[in-house]
């Protein structure tokens, strides 16, 4: 067309090259970095929206583990009688249960979070896995402000802080790549079986109570100390509970959740990316 | 002059199954895991596949306005998903030299509890736009949308047409190289029409290209110097758009004859 004015350049090699899906494909993972903002404005929208519909707001944050921390004083604390040593009970439970429920929110939503984003995914092209990434970030949010408001707490009432403190950026970074990790893989099973989802409240019971939230470790027959290791929250619970308390750490315990971590981190990338090519014609 | 997209023999296979928007449960793909050597015995895999595109091949320019038309089902969305790189094609390649404006639906991702402003820095970035860019072009953005009074406002209480306003509006000034649209002018009144056909014809100008695929062959027309016709996956690309339009207004009956019969 001769009438046509080229007013920009175009570049020697295509920006975009599209091609068949072929058998083994690696995750993109500098596009997922460009895409940072959308992850952020992802976020930024589901905060700004849950709090413009609630009437407690973000206190919602801290009542959650703090009535699942009343809920089980009384059953397991007050007449099942828990053992835990010289740590109050509630003290506790409450180091358990704050990283499981940012642990458990993360994959609830997350596993769903393909689902609930289909008409972003039918009409725009973006890294996939930044939905449900999105999906975990808004709950690690959740678990910051919590995280902070239990360590002010604990200087209210005394309660020396010590070096193990150190620990918790580290745990938080595994806590949330292990969340990362099962969301986009349950996410993606999601998209395409929907009983994923029917099943994961169950699973995540199961879960809770196969990993040290609401009871000590030692409860746990020795014969099934292997397969409880094997768990990557067991480690990580404990970590959070010894970084809180300043309990000693278990370091084998840590290397051995941080190894399975990453197993499962890989394997869930895996089939996410095997997976994404149909998200938009089967969700 | 070098094509700024070019496309070569591209197919896309669906499968009738999970074109009905039919979902497998666990339980089934194992049933049909364990019945698919049968299944594929009997001869029947070939029946409940589609070819939705048909090994395609163009090539666009810089500047060009390319309208895409045919009947429901023809495939066009389908070529429009492909560019979009919303769906991967089973077969063929493409080669895009500049970025990519997707405008398939009006207001991909914005949140109705969010105010007008909020949503344009949401819809901005999910279109691809980065912060610094949707902050250049922000005024232009609320101008042309004619929404000022209402920026602070939730969308959810905007009239279907300032919504309309404000996503196209929004995709407008993302000013990508190629753009994609899907049938998404149809929807605004008749000025505001006007005015998206005068900021596209701007866009085009200035040698960006425009996928306009609808069924208003006026605005087809109006708009495009080009025009393909797609027709059960395959593609009708003639020298001169008045000869494809009339192809497809004349054999429209015979198309759906033949898909009857079939």
């Amino acid at each position: 067309m001769p009438s046509l004015k080229a007013g920009i350049e175009l570049p020697d090699e295509p920006l975009i090259r599209i091609r068949a899906r072929r058998a083994f494909d690696l995750m993109n993972l500098r596009e997922i970095w460009e895409h940072r903002e959308l992850l952020y404005f992802l976020v930024w929208r589901d905060l700004k929206a849950r709090y413009k519909q609630t009437i407690l707001g973000i206190s919602w944050v801290i009542l959650q583990p703090l009535l699942m921390t009343l809920v089980f004083t009384i059953f397991l604390g007050k007449l099942v009688r828990v053992q835990t040593g010289t740590t109050p009970y509630p003290l506790f439970l409450y180091a358990g249960l704050l990283p499981w429920t940012f642990f458990s929110n993360a994959v609830s939503s997350g596993s769903y979070s393909l689902l609930a984003s289909s008409q972003m995914i039918t009409k725009v092209y973006l890294p996939r896995l930044i939905i449900p990434a999105a999906a975990v970030s808004v709950r690690l949010s959740d678990f910051l402000v919590s995280s902070v408001v239990l360590i002010l707490l604990m200087l209210y009432y005394g309660v020396h802080l010590s070096w193990q403190i150190m620990l918790l950026p580290v745990l938080g970074l595994q806590i949330t790549v292990l969340a990362l990790a099962l969301s986009a893989l349950l996410s993606a099973l999601n998209v395409k079986f929907r009983d994923t989802g029917t099943a994961m409240p169950v699973i995540l019971q199961v879960w809770m109570f196969a990993s040290p939230i609401v009871y000590p470790r030692s409860l746990v027959p020795a014969r099934w100390e292997w397969a409880y290791q094997i768990n990557p929250l067991t480690g990580i619970i404990e970590g959070f509970r010894s970084a809180f308390l300043g309990l000693p750490i278990n370091r084998q315990g840590l290397a051995v959740s941080a190894l399975t971590t990453i197993v499962l981190l890989i394997i869930s990338l895996l089939v996410f990316r095997r997976m994404e090519d149909d998200f938009a014609d089967i969700v | 002059m070098k094509p700024i997209v070019s496309v070569r023999n591209i197919s896309k296979l669906y499968h009738v199954g999970r074109l009905q928007g039919e979902r497998p449960s666990l339980r089934q793909a194992v049933t049909s895991a364990i019945k698919s050597p049968f299944a594929r015995l009997n001869g029947r895999s070939s029946d409940d596949t589609i070819w939705a595109l048909k090994d395609i091949s163009f090539d666009a320019m810089p500047g060009e306005v390319i309208g895409i038309i045919g009947r429901n089902g023809a495939g066009k969305s389908t070529l429009l998903r492909v560019l979009a790189r919303i769906t991967k094609p089973s077969g063929g390649e493409i080669d895009i030299y500049g970025r990519l404006g997707t405008l398939l639906a009006i207001g991909t991702g914005f949140h109705p509890e969010l105010t007008g402003r909020e949503n344009i820095f949401l819809n901005g970035t999910i279109l691809g736009m980065k912060v610094k860019e949707i902050k250049r072009k922000f005024d232009e953005i609320v101008d042309f949308s004619e929404i000022e009074r209402f920026l602070e406002t939730p969308v959810k209480h905007y009239s279907s047409g300032m919504y309309l306003r404000l996503a196209f509006s929004i995709a407008a000034h993302f000013q990508p190289e190629v753009l994609l649209m899907d049938e998404i002018i149809a929807v605004g009144d008749i000025s505001f029409q006007e005015k998206c056909f005068a900021k596209m014809r701007a866009v085009s100008r200035e040698g960006r290209t425009i996928f306009l695929v609808s069924h208003n062959l006026d605005s087809i027309q109006n708009l495009c110097q080009r025009v393909f016709l797609l027709n059960a996956g395959r593609l009708c690309d003639e020298e001169d758009p008045q000869k494809v339009i009339s192809i497809y207004v004349n054999e429209k009956g015979r198309f759906e004859n033949g898909l009857n019969k079939s």
